[in-house]
């Protein structure tokens, strides 16, 4: 089910009034209720894959259960490797057996032998990387004895399948999510209005930004051959604001609809396009993923200690596996390693945590030099962006070439550009609410509250209205739902 | 209940019906006073291309035809009224934008028992089978009166643009409001002749080329389409199906041309036109689907010939 469909307006307010006024007198009545309507969330997508949520729920319950009873390190070791199998193995066959198959075979082929294997013809089954990385922290937390495991399987489950974060996160720890499960929940007002600003402006950023984004970024990236640098470059701006207001919007619906129901999940965007340098960057975009692979990949791996080589080889570790989370395809791993090297030379002259702050924090304008950081991480992201978009990484080196030619001071030739000028305006305005909001857990986090009741609700309208004049009408998916 | 999740509640529902007519006012002062350039989701009849105010204007005066032609741009870009005039029969073009069988069904509601004809010819585009018709509705909203059928398809096509579009059209229907006075003729390229048909001055040489694709039929067009043909029946017209030329290029890109052909011999005499016809990409087109005046004089005669 698509946040930004009708079939979710619909489903929304029947799971809230039921679990608010008929399940609220028993916790576990209101877990259990939690579970069935978000198997009917993703099952309206795919009934068949609730399957893959239940066996990764059923293994890491039982694994989570018996690395509390056992003490013996071979043991529990094999436990951990039990459910890391498990979710791993899910994950690799849905998401990477066809590009395993397919290089092999490439491999093969350029070494002058004959090797042709068949491919499946594999689902991709919406949100597996997202509850298989939750569910996995679990096993790992528990192993590493840094969480008690439980015994509520009821309040397990739920905290796997929880529908607001079940398909494109914020991948929650289990110490942070779990515990919400396991206490009563009483509606609180304040909380649940704040849900309701933040699932407004998340619907703002996927229907006006992101979709209107989007027409452009196809069009240009799907017939890159047609189009001149200058064109290009404009398809990957579009792209990088499209993926921005996809995803983060995802996360601020999800986030939003969690409060409505008394439970918070951790931000996982933090105005990233604002970052003066890419470990800050990296510090404000999809901060769940980067902070699951810091602390179950990273630092296990060593982390910044060691020599400089170590550290080298860490980072290129964790960039390429984030770069092939996102997908199997070569561009991917490309988009990973060129972020390695982006963050690279921050981490060799240990400047990666000097941007801990907001930037202009309390000032209306940034500095000349936080402005010029600020573009160039923007510029280099931008770039970076092209070859996680394009086909292939062949496509992507064309376009860069593109963009690099002469054709970059062509006037930009397209169809529709009366709508693309309005979608540049709304970017520019999106943004201008984005920066004033940067010190906010949202933008638009105290729009009007110091407002009369009539003015406040003026505001929300206005943005209501904005939705309805400028969504794209072609509905499109979340991007991150594909991986 | 708890206090606050009662407040909530009674908020909210207090909330809905302020918003509704908030953007109800909002889309009405937004049709009349934003210019053009970004009114994004709602149509007004500067942006419509198609000439159906002129269409609708020319039918107060049309009555009693020989020929009634139905479809999409491709009918009123490709039946030329003049042509069949000349070879003496009184014709109105009743295309009009991305037609769909959803449309043609309204359309026909309201002008065939003006028009009596004796003979329908309904240009066929696959495409148009394959679409949800907001396009069309959206022509027969801006240009045409506003009755309960529209209004029903408006809903049942469950579009934003239509919906916003919907409530303007309403609002100047209620206010007495013309968004135009003077209709115009010529629109860019384009100009609109008589009787609903429209000639592009631009003829074009450039060349196409498609990645292979399918039609992606929707099973309700054709229910409607059966619907449409019976009305024809009960009103004693001959039908003729046309699936007027497109360019090569595109045509051969289909791979389900043929399913199409089978369904339309199904219903009634159909001619393809595409297989019938031997036209060259580049002369006698103005763009990958719209045949240029030379095109249509030649596709014209040959559709005479097959209704003498």
């Amino acid at each position: 089910m698509l946040f930004n469909s009708i079939d979710f307006a619909v489903f929304l307010p029947i799971v809230f009034l039921l679990y608010w006024l008929v399940f609220s007198k028993s916790l576990k009545k209101q877990n259990l209720f939690l579970i069935l309507a978000s198997y009917v969330f993703y099952g309206w997508w795919d009934w068949r894959f609730l399957l893959l949520i239940l066996i990764s729920t059923l293994v890491d319950f039982y694994v989570g259960k018996k690395l509390g009873q056992e003490t013996a390190p071979k043991k529990r070791k094999l436990l951990l490797w039990v459910s890391v199998l498990t979710n791993l193995g899910m994950l690799g066959f849905f998401k990477y057996f066809n590009f395993f198959i397919e290089n092999f075979t490439s491999a093969f082929t350029f070494f002058g032998a004959s090797f042709q294997p068949n491919t499946l013809n594999i689902i991709l089954p919406v949100g597996i990387s997202f509850y298989t990385f939750q569910t996995l922290s679990y096993t790992i937390d528990v192993y590493r004895k840094k969480l008690t495991p439980t015994n509520d399987g009821v309040a397990f489950s739920a905290f796997v399948c929880f529908f607001p974060q079940l398909v494109a996160g914020p991948i929650e720890r289990a110490s942070n999510l779990l515990p919400q499960f396991y206490k009563n929940r009483t509606f609180n007002y304040n909380n649940a209005v704040d849900g309701m600003r933040q699932i407004l402006w998340g619907l703002i950023k996927k229907m006006v930004i992101a979709d209107n984004c989007a027409v452009y970024a196809n069009l240009f990236f799907n017939n890159s051959g047609d189009y001149s640098g200058s064109t290009l470059l404009l398809g990957a701006l579009f792209f990088t604001f499209q993926i921005y207001g996809d995803f983060s919007g995802y996360s601020d619906i999800a986030i939003g609809t969690s409060r409505l129901f008394g439970f918070d999940l951790h931000k996982n965007f933090a105005f990233p396009y604002f970052s003066r340098d890419f470990a800050e960057f990296w510090r404000r975009w999809h901060i769940s993923l980067s902070t699951w692979f810091r602390d179950y990949v990273y630092i296990p791996l060593g982390g910044s200690h060691g020599g400089k080589w170590m550290k080298i080889r860490n980072t290129f570790i964790i960039f390429l596996v984030s770069g092939f989370w996102h997908g199997a395809n070569w561009t991917f791993i490309i988009w990973g390693l060129l972020n390695a090297v982006y963050f690279l030379p921050l981490l060799l002259t240990n400047k990666n945590r000097i941007n801990l702050d907001i930037v202009a924090q309390g000032s209306n304008l940034p500095t000349i030099k936080d402005f010029l950081k600020i573009a160039l991480t923007f510029t280099l992201t931008v770039f970076a962006w092209i070859f996680f978009r394009a086909e292939s990484g062949v496509v992507a080196l064309q376009i860069v070439s593109e963009i690099f030619s002469e054709s970059l001071f062509i006037i930009p030739s397209f169809e529709g550009k009366r709508l693309a000028v309005v979608t540049a305006i709304l970017i520019v305005l999106f943004m201008i609410a984005e920066w004033f909001g940067r010190e906010k857990a949202y933008a638009s986090a105290d729009w009007g509250l110091h407002l009369k009741r009539p003015l406040r609700w003026v505001i929300y309208a206005i943005q209501l209205f904005i939705i309805f004049q400028f969504m794209e009408t072609d509905k499109s998916p979340f991007i991150y739902f594909q991986f | 209940m708890t206090n606050d999740l009662n407040y909530f509640l009674q908020s909210l529902l207090k909330f809905i019906p302020f918003s509704i007519l908030f953007c109800v006012v909002g889309i009405c002062l937004w049709g009349d006073f934003v210019p053009n350039l970004i009114t994004k989701n709602l149509a007004k009849k500067e942006m419509i291309p198609g000439f159906m105010e002129n269409r609708i204007a020319d039918l107060t005066k049309t009555k009693e035809v020989d020929i009634l032609f139905l479809g999409s741009s491709h009918a009123y870009r490709g039946f030329d009224t003049r042509l069949f005039k000349d070879a003496g029969y009184s014709s109105f073009n009743l295309g009009s934008s991305n037609q769909t069988p959803l449309q043609t069904e309204i359309l026909l509601q309201r002008y065939l028992k003006q028009l009596q004809p004796k003979l329908v010819i309904y240009e066929v585009y696959p495409n148009t089978f394959s679409v949800d018709g907001v396009e069309s509705t959206l022509d027969l909203l801006v240009n045409d009166k506003l009755d309960s059928n529209l209004l029903k398809l408006a809903l049942k096509q469950n579009d934003i643009t239509i919906y916003n579009t919907l409530i303007y059209s309403y609002y100047q229907n209620l206010f007495q409001k013309e968004q135009s006075t003077v209709i115009p003729f010529q629109k860019e390229e384009d100009n609109y002749i008589a009787n609903g048909y429209v000639e592009s001055e631009v003829t074009s040489s450039k060349k196409y080329s498609y990645k292979p694709q399918e039609y992606l039929f929707k099973s309700n067009q054709f229910d409607q389409f059966e619907k449409n043909l019976e009305i024809l029946k009960k009103g004693n017209c001959k039908v003729i199906l046309i699936q007027a030329p497109i360019t090569k290029a595109l045509y051969n890109s289909y791979s389900n041309n043929e399913f199409f052909d089978l369904k339309m011999k199904s219903y009634a005499t159909y001619f393809n036109f595409n297989e019938l016809m031997e036209l060259n990409d580049s002369l006698h087109f103005y763009d990958d689907h719209h045949l240029n005046q030379k095109g249509v004089a030649l596709f014209n005669q040959e559709i005479i010939k097959k209704i003498r």
